[in-house]
């Protein structure tokens, strides 16, 4: 981070796997479609590469959101590797829920085809922190 | 279910008994002239205590990597602590064949910090004794698994004082086989029955930085703890708790930062990793030189966890840890 954050800037870390949620990213840059630009992704060979503690780590340090995207569940080019991703991702937002920052982790399967659904979800979540972000400033 | 009502004595002579074999051992308890503490007995038992009041250390933190072949282990310990074992084996930190674990009936224990004159060992005098006194931890006041119904046998106390017991593994019948008497109905009701379900955990993290403030990154609690067995914690290098060089150079690119730092990483870290396999033991507590309620963090957690696979930490041996299997229809609203 050398230069000094935006201020109105919502930070978010995004595991991608390399062959779905990485490559829809890839294809909605060739499409021209445009996501926040505080989104950061981090490729990862499957997303039960993604052990929780990266992303407790990613929020610990300064991230305002993670997000841990894979392909849908039976279509995991390791065959079974989001089947276990699911289970952990599901106890670790239970594990936020119990210290009421449930926002801040969300799960997703975006295939590598699906570039608009991965803009879709992406601006939805910046959207939603953003207003997080910003009602808590005014308070 | 079937068991063996006992008579005075029949425990200490079936466990002699046990121990005259080549290479027997027992791990239980010892009563000494400075109170009850754990102990490896080998040849005969003496001064042998069947319960123990004082919680110290979960004693299966003694049995990782435990695999020697030949060597017969009886484990006669209180059923947090032999859940804690059925863990480790699941996780395969030690080898079932040559163990044969009795859980014993906890009435609950005292700290060892706050241990103050004598505390009786017999079972009436003890409940007697927790009724009389709040003196009890408060991981065992809410511990909702104090029966001894887990590994391959268990000692329960019935009603009357009477101590029964009751194999649950073809292993555990090598205990009662080592006693006279016949076999006979268990009574229903024990003394020590099922515990009702406590509230799901809530907490925010104000509360949680306040809990928090006076850790000081000893890592006594994960040192400790039964279950954190990795040889290689993630926590030993310089990735997630920078020091010197590491150090320095993360805060001249992020800005000033308070000393100790990663607290939340290092707890909230741990207590995902063994949010499954946690017993609630209290040993975290135990080894807290601060006085920091982790119990309550990783107790409220693991349930709140474990309770989202139906699946309760040392249970039983053949359930699988939740996060090393799947079914694949579940868990449909997990996506955002």
């Amino acid at each position: 981070m050398g230069e000094a954050k935006k201020k109105d800037g919502v930070e978010i870390v995004g595991f991608a796997c390399s062959f779905c949620t990485f490559k829809a990213s890839e294809m909605a840059g060739s499409l021209r479609m445009k996501y926040p630009e505080g989104v950061k992704l981090v490729q990862v060979p499957c997303s039960s590469r993604v052990d929780p503690a990266f992303v407790i780590k990613a929020i610990f340090e300064g991230a305002d959101g993670v997000f841990v995207a894979g392909c849908h569940p039976g279509d995991c080019h390791f065959i079974k590797g989001n089947y276990y991703t699911r289970r952990k991702i599901a106890a670790l937002k239970e594990m936020f829920d119990a210290f009421s920052m449930k926002e801040k982790l969300r799960l997703f399967w975006v295939s590598a085809a699906e570039a608009r659904r991965f803009v879709e979800k992406v601006t939805d979540m910046h959207n939603e922190l953003k207003e997080r972000k910003n009602e808590r400033e005014k308070a | 279910m079937k068991g063996r009502k006992l008579k005075k004595g029949d425990i200490e002579s079936a466990l002699n008994e046990f121990l005259k074999g080549d290479q027997h051992l027992v791990l239980g308890f010892e009563k000494g002239e400075n109170g009850v503490s754990p102990k490896i007995f080998k040849g005969s038992l003496d001064h042998y205590s069947l319960l123990n009041p004082v919680f110290g250390a979960n004693a299966a933190l003694y049995l990782r990597r435990l695999f020697s072949k030949g060597c017969q282990v009886m484990l006669m310990l209180r059923p947090c602590e032999i859940r804690a074992y059925v863990e480790l084996q699941k996780l395969t930190q030690i080898e079932r064949e040559d163990i044969i674990a009795v859980s014993i009936d906890c009435p609950g224990t005292i700290s060892s910090k706050d241990k103050k004159g004598d505390v009786p060992t017999e079972a009436d005098q003890l409940t007697d004794y927790f009724k009389s006194s709040d003196s009890m931890r408060w991981a065992c006041s809410v511990c909702g698994e104090r029966r001894g119904v887990v590994g391959d046998a268990g000692v329960r106390i019935d009603r009357n004082g009477n101590f029964w017991v009751i194999p649950y593994t073809e292993k555990g019948e090598t205990l009662l086989a080592r006693m006279e008497g016949e076999s006979e109905e268990v009574p229903a009701e024990m003394l020590i029955g099922e515990s009702k379900k406590a509230d799901k955990f809530q907490v925010d993290m104000e509360t949680f930085d306040k809990d928090f403030e006076k850790c000081t990154m000893c890592m006594n609690c994960r040192d400790m703890c039964p279950v954190c067995y990795c040889i290689d914690c993630v926590f030993h290098g310089d990735e997630y708790i920078p020091k010197g060089d590491a150090l320095i150079n993360k805060i001249l690119r992020s800005g000033s930062t308070k000393m100790p730092q990663g607290k939340e990483l290092f707890h909230l870290i741990r207590m995902y990793h063994v949010s499954q396999t946690c017993v609630g033991c209290g040993a975290c507590e135990e080894a807290c030189p601060q006085g920091i309620p982790l119990t309550k963090y990783f107790k409220g957690i693991s349930e709140r966890l474990q309770g989202m696979f139906a699946y309760m930490s040392g249970r039983s041996f053949d359930e699988a840890i939740p996060y090393l299997t799947f079914l694949e229809d579940e868990l449909k609203d997990a996506e955002d």
